[in-house]
């Protein structure tokens, strides 16, 4: 979330989209209710008539997998009634930014320009800015002794319209604004409502109530989860939202933002510390052989020539002085080189691609750690058998997974003798039963301290983390093996009193101050109050420079309970109530944990007030300049100075993590459109794209592999969505084993309509089998007119959910695998599969 | 030694299964009563649910009894129907008029001449037979009703409501049956109990003054008539114990 | 009989019972509840109540609600209809409900209860019961209007073991300073726990926002019914969407079968009067000895040998 929960409240319109945010955020509901209360709309954009939607104000039916026709539909509404706010667009945004005439979209086929075929690719350099002039962006401290020599990216000015509304200039037509306000042209009322399947009437009275919240005073926000997310176009959906909040001014305001309710209690801490293969912790970008093999190189591709992401190369260096201790130092470009890089074919090595690569063999072993592939993974039937061919496989986890037992899944019962794969099983300690942090969608961490001890030999992850590690160390030592740079240079000093211990962890995620004597497990360091403080030139360690300052009083940093991030509205040092816990009285509780980056609560918050630093709304002062300082009801997102020498307003730039300081509409940051444009889904009930020439994205991944085995809208014309519903969790690994959860929901059931069950003889409570070209499954049937057939393209689209928490293993439920259905395709930018929008067909059983 | 003649009125059967039963209801009344009066539930917890048991028990016997009877004599059960179900003669209508003053004034009002069954008697065994029959239906639906065959709350209301309001009827003719079948009204006396509770004979004269045309036609038909040889100074005490009252 | 209703009278229902001005109230707000089902769970653990081990055991009902009613270990259910609609934009009225104790100031479970183990809270107003006392005569079942009272131990033949188990309103908890169980977990604010007079309060104000949304059956269900319960609704759709009556009261039988207890005494002394009368009247009373003479059809005293009556067959008589 930009914002976070709390900031729900604030909004004057709340917008549920690829969200079903009452159901499973029940928290959500607390402040979304809050909203109501104080006269907010909420507008609930879904497939399915859910609680959230049957509490909304204005609910809106839409089919699975065509939300960038409706957001774009959205946006060509919002610029054809001039409904954005026109100074927070000219100010705060890229929209009167010039791009390269090299930029082109052919609606005829599909295809932005930059296609480079044989690489199967876009040049996205196509999509660039027209540069007006360049200088030098060197800094003083980049030339500081201990700091990595590299040539700094020069600061470029980039050539501008006047304003959005300078349509005399000649440059105007290459615009952002111009581009933008062509290409969602096509985006009309009716083409949308044919592809999406809403009626127009309720269309236009989402877009109208929502573009209301492009008045300067006003709010909106989006809430969003999977729903938008597990398509193959994912990240273009998330993208095509930020686009709808920069064009209404609702990014970087109290109420507003761009919100994804996370899946896991942990998952956006997961996201931090940068579980994906070209991810760095921090958002950083892991080194690769193809664009950065050195350090040098690294420091001069990733780093911005201007705003804060200048200071990219102290978090990289402050990152391998964490990884490699005194080994590291500038001389060996702080050991840059041991560091693992992601190859060339870095794709097949996320998690779909993983499962073909053992499916030819080449992967003969593997950790699911925390994890259930064999459930949650798409094409589960698929992953299942390839990991048969494996060597061995550990599963870390709480309870004998679907994973860990895959061998034994009903379908292997006769080949189950010839599975070779050794499994090791290795009981996991919960949440409850160890110490850490835990960091929620708003990105706030907390400390969770252990209340009881693990059951049996359960045991923390970091201690078997801890315990392989030194195995693997040992034998280096006895046996050696390949690049034993990369292992025995490594800093692994995180214990208290002999034991490993996430305290001193926590002092690496903060940062601290290092000389090459120090060692955490002898001594405690001297914490760093902030990101700030990090340093190139190897004096300072961090091992994920956003934490910075959760765990910062050097007064004890072995006690948790006197951190930042285990504040009760309390100051942290004293242990005091502090007198006002809600400056601003909009939820933002300053001293309630800790609120990464810098205990910031919005994100962008200088776009909350004016060019003048004036607030949009005086009622909602996130940041305020008074004429010689500046409010801070939050930490201001921006260079604001000191309380000594503040920074006027026009110092200090809205979006200053950016390269430019200004907002994207027109990116060359993602790797498969500069503009979200509607694809369908790779499995689609419809025949062509009524937008475009293309039916897929061009840059799906993962389309062409043998074990997608597509299906064709003839022969499976359901339309079939996953997700999950209060009751459990997941795989189920967890929630199965509550009997009481089992109790108040206890079966695996697909929702179907009154109108299809008819049609196929399907009663109400009936056993019905789901099947398409990968798998078949038997789930029960619960007929409801809370789903609704849509016509689409003219036609009638049938539409079924799926739940997805069953497996065979369990003690109390047992179901079946309905991820055995789902297509393993993903998305160019993250891989995230595409669970949402799927064909099958239907049968009683 | 004298003769003194009786009739075989009630057979080895019909007398066990009346026992029974008798000694059943009673039962049912009293650890009923623990249940049905606050005061005594409330008393001693742990006596309160023995007797609930209990009448769950002894309701079983209640139940089981009469069906045992049923299947020991299906004719009997026919002829008990015949003798309950006919037509009314204008004695019978004369005698639940009398009965009234009879019970008040027995020494002035006379009885006239029944059958088999007086006519007041097949009012009152009658009551007590759809009564015990209720009590029985409405019974088992509460104790199964709430246990191993659960049953609506609205069905468990009228059921309880019926189980009280016939265990009210019951009260009252199960006290006038002892009252007068026990024989402690004084023309009753002369060894009605034993029909039940004995060996099932009434003596000639009794059956006279309670039976008359029934009694008669015993006496004619001669088939259940048992003739028993006394001491002479013996015959009146065992022939009519309503004498005695002299 | 008519079913007891009361009229909705706060002042008068105050000047009634002084305590009850300072009674507390649970607050259901059906149009903030999400269905979640948290509230069903934190019940069931705060109670330690148990649920079915055996897998896949769980009664399904082809439907979001479940357990679909209360059981002998389940005090509290989550209810889901899905009425026809009323708005054009939608496919269902879809009211979310909450079964569980009322808590009613005139409890009928209370009133049937023998033993004293189904009470009153004073300090809460709540309707609390102490198993310990339960004799398992099930009265309380049949009484109750909202049909809730449950017990353990039902599924044995012999009900020795029958104990009500229904909510308790956690007065434990709550004579600890915390609110119930089910309104401390939930998320969405669709439970509230104060004084009976404020939660009405906030009820009558919401149905008045609700109202003004469009949703013209919204109302506040347990102001007045039963005497005024402890749990206090905000129904946002009719009331057929909810397993609620529209007027609940003790059942005409309910209420017979109490009056019949000192019926049944008073009944009882009149009939031993009046039969000891007769057994008075009777006293002394002196019968002759007869014998029949089934030949000449001769009814004969025996002691004075005279012939008391003469049958005369050939006249048809018997």
């Amino acid at each position: 979330m930009t914002g976070h929960y709390c900031d729900l409240k604030n909004a004057d319109v709340l917008l549920s989209c690829g969200s079903n945010n009452l159901e499973n955020h029940p928290v959500s509901s607390k402040w979304v209710q809050r909203a109501l209360d104080a006269g907010a709309t909420w507008i609930v954009v879904d497939p399915r008539y859910t609680r959230t939607a049957s509490q909304a104000d204005i609910y809106c039916p839409i089919r699975s997998g065509t939300d960038i026709a409706f957001y774009g539909g959205l946006i060509n509404y919002i610029i054809e009634n001039r409904l954005e706010q026109t100074e927070y667009v000219n100010e705060y945004t890229n929209a009167t930014y010039l791009i390269k005439d090299t930029y082109d979209f052919d609606p005829e086929t599909g295809f932005f320009s930059g296609w480079i075929e044989e690489k199967h690719k876009y040049d996205t350099s196509m999509w660039g800015y027209q540069i007006e002039s360049e200088s030098d962006g060197s800094q003083p401290w980049m030339s500081a002794p201990g700091v990595p020599e590299y040539t700094p990216k020069s600061i470029k000015k980039i050539k501008r319209i006047e304003s959005i509304d300078d349509t005399s200039n000649p440059d105007y037509d290459h615009s952002v604004w111009a581009i933008m306000k062509k290409h969602y042209s096509r985006y009309t009322i009716d083409v949308v409502c044919d592809i999406c399947g809403m009626d127009a009437e309720t269309l236009e009275l989402v877009y109208k109530t929502y573009a209301s919240t492009g008045a300067p005073e006003k709010a909106g926000t989006i809430l969003y989860a999977l729903g938008q997310t597990q398509h193959h176009y994912g990240s273009e959906n998330t993208r095509i939202m930020t686009l709808v909040q920069l064009l209404l001014g609702n990014a970087g305001v109290a109420g507003g933002g761009v919100n994804a309710l996370r899946g896991e209690p942990n998952v956006q801490g997961g996201t931090d510390m940068a579980m994906l293969v070209y991810d760095w912790p921090g958002y950083l970008k892991w080194p690769s052989v193809e664009n950065t093999p050195t350090l040098r190189k690294w420091l001069e591709t990733q780093p911005n020539a201007q705003g804060y992401y200048v200071n990219k190369p102290k978090f990289i260096v402050s990152g391998l002085k964490e990884w490699y201790g005194k080994n590291a130092q500038v001389e060996n470009d702080y050991g840059y080189d041991w560091l693992p890089k992601v190859p060339k074919n870095g794709d097949i090595y996320t998690t779909i691609g993983t499962f073909e690569l053992m499916d030819q063999g080449i992967m003969k072993g593997y950790f699911a750690w925390g994890q259930n592939p064999a459930v949650s993974d798409p094409n589960a039937k698929f992953n299942r058998n390839a990991m048969c061919n494996l060597d061995w496989l550990v599963v870390a986890d709480w309870v004998v997974t679907a994973t860990a037992s895959f061998w034994d899944a009903p379908d292997m019962q006769d080949r189950k003798k010839d599975i070779k794969t050794e499994v090791y099983f290795m009981p996991a300690a919960l949440i409850y039963e160890k110490s850490g942090t835990i960091l929620n969608s708003g990105r706030w961490m907390q400390w969770r301290q252990k209340a009881v001890e693990p059951v049996d030999q359960a045991k923390p992850d970091y201690e078997m983390c801890d315990m392989l590690w030194r195995e693997i160390v040992n034998l280096y030592q006895d046996e050696g093996g390949a690049c034993p740079e990369a292992i025995l240079n490594v800093k692994w000093d995180y214990y208290v009193d002999g034991k490993i211990d996430p305290r001193p962890v926590a002092w690496a995620l903060n940062g601290y101050k290092i000389d090459d004597s120090t060692n955490l497990g002898a001594a405690a360091p001297e914490l760093l109050d902030s990101f700030t403080g990090l340093a190139a030139d190897g004096t300072t360690a961090n091992a994920i420079w956003i934490y910075g300052g959760f765990y910062a009083n050097n007064a004890d940093p072995y006690d948790p309970s006197i951190q930042r991030i285990s504040r009760r509205h309390t100051n942290e040092k004293t242990g005091q109530l502090v007198p006002d816990k809600d400056p601003g009285g909009l939820g933002l509780y300053p001293n309630w944990a800790f609120s990464w980056p810098a205990n910031r609560r919005v994100i962008y918050n200088r776009a909350s007030a004016d060019a003048n630093g004036k607030p949009w709304n005086p009622n909602r002062v996130l940041v305020e300049w008074t004429g010689e300082t500046w409010i801070r009801n939050d930490v201001p997102d921006f260079a604001w100075g000191t309380v000594d020498a503040p920074n006027p307003p026009e110092k200090c730039t809205a979006f200053f993590m950016k390269d430019e300081e200004h907002a994207n509409f027109v990116t060359t940051g993602m790797k498969d459109a500069p503009l979200p444009e509607h694809y369908e889904p790779f499995e689609t009930p419809v025949e062509k794209n009524l937008l475009n020439g293309s039916i897929n994205s061009p840059m799906i991944k993962f389309a062409d592999n043998e074990s997608v085995k597509k299906g064709d809208r003839k022969q499976y014309p359901i339309v079939a969505t996953t997700y999950s519903i209060t009751e459990h969790w997941q795989t189920g690994a967890q929630t199965r084993m509550c009997p009481v959860l089992d109790e108040i929901q206890p079966r695996q059931y697909i929702e179907i309509s009154e109108q299809l069950a008819k049609e196929k003889g399907i009663a109400n409570g009936d056993d019905v089998i789901v099947f398409n070209n990968r798998s078949s499954v038997k789930v029960s049937a619960l007929v409801t007119k809370r789903i609704q057939p849509l016509k689409v393209h003219g036609e009638t689209v049938h539409l079924i959910g799926m739940l997805h928490h069953w497996d065979w293993t369990n003690r109390y439920s047992k179901g079946e695998v309905v991820n055995e259905l789902t297509p393993n395709v993903g998305d160019p930018n993250s891989y995230i599969p595409e669970y949402k929008a799927f064909l099958v067909d239907v049968k009683k059983a | 030694m004298a003769e003194v003649r009786f009739i075989q009125r009630h057979s080895l059967l019909t007398r066990i299964v009346h026992c029974t039963i008798a000694v059943a209801c009673i039962w049912l009344m009293i650890s009923g009563l623990f249940v049905f009066v606050p005061a005594l539930a409330a008393l001693n917890l742990d006596l309160t649910r023995f007797m609930k048991v209990t009448h769950r028990v002894v309701g079983v016997i209640f139940i089981i009894m009469p069906i045992f009877g049923a299947i020991g004599s299906p004719a009997g059960l026919i002829e008990f129907f015949k003798k309950y179900f006919c037509r009314w003669t204008p004695e019978d209508f004369e005698f639940l008029k009398k009965f009234v003053p009879y019970m008040l004034m027995p020494k002035k009002v006379h009885m006239p001449d029944q059958d088999e069954v007086k006519s007041g008697q097949r009012f009152a065994d009658g009551a007590l037979v759809i009564g015990g029959l209720m009590m029985a239906v409405s019974g088992l639906f509460l104790w199964l009703g709430t246990t191993i065959m659960p049953v609506s709350a609205g069905t468990l209301v009228v059921m309880r409501f019926i189980h009280d309001l016939f265990f009210l009827v019951l009260v009252v003719f199960v006290v006038a049956h002892v009252f007068l079948g026990g024989g402690m009204f004084q023309p009753y006396r002369g060894g009605t109990i034993k029909l039940m509770f004995g060996n099932g004979q009434v003596s000639e004269a009794n059956a006279l003054y309670h039976w008359g045309f029934w009694a008669r036609k015993e006496l004619e038909d001669g088939s259940r008539v048992v003739v028993k040889k006394v001491p002479e100074e013996q015959r009146k005490a065992i022939s009519s114990k309503a004498s005695l009252g002299k | 009989m008519a079913t007891i209703q009361h009229e909705y009278d706060r002042k008068h229902l105050d000047e009634r019972n002084e305590y009850k001005a300072s009674t507390k109230a649970i607050l259901f707000d059906s149009s903030r509840c999400s269905g979640c089902k948290a509230c069903m769970v934190a019940c069931k653990t705060w109670n330690q109540l148990p649920s079915p081990t055996a897998t896949n055991s769980q009664p399904w009902y082809a439907s979001l609600q479940c357990p679909y009613d209360l059981g002998s270990n389940t005090r509290l259910t989550i209810t889901f209809r899905e009425m026809e609609s009323t708005n054009p934009g939608r496919p269902i009225d879809w009211a979310i409900g909450r079964r569980a104790c009322m808590h009613c100031t005139d409890a009928a479970c209370v009133t049937v209860c023998p033993t004293g183990a189904l009470f009153y809270d004073e300090e809460t107003g709540m309707v609390s019961h102490n198993a310990e006392k339960c004799i398992g005569c099930s009265y309380c079942r049949g009484a109750c209007p909202f049909d809730v009272p449950r017990h353990t131990g039902s599924d044995d033949l012999s009900g020795v073991n029958i104990r009500i188990n229904k909510c308790t309103g956690c007065v434990d908890r709550i004579k600890h300073g915390m609110d119930p169980a089910c309104v401390t977990t939930c998320q969405p604010g669709a439970l509230t726990f104060g004084d009976r007079d404020e939660m009405i309060a906030i009820a009558e104000k919401r149905v008045e926002v609700l109202k003004a949304k469009g949703f013209d059956k919204a109302r506040v269900y347990g102001a007045t019914e039963m005497g005024g319960t402890h749990v206090i609704y905000v129904l946002k759709y009719d009331i057929a969407g909810y397993e609620l009556p529209e007027n609940p009261g003790i059942s005409w039988m309910t209420t017979a079968s109490e009056i019949m207890k000192p019926v049944l005494g008073i009944g009882f002394i009149a009939l031993i009067a009046g039969l000891g009368g007769c057994l008075l009247s009777g006293v002394g009373y002196k019968r002759d000895e007869l014998r029949y003479d089934e030949v000449n059809h001769d009814v004969i005293n025996v002691e004075t040998g005279e012939v008391v009556k003469h049958i005369d067959k050939e006249a048809g008589e018997r």
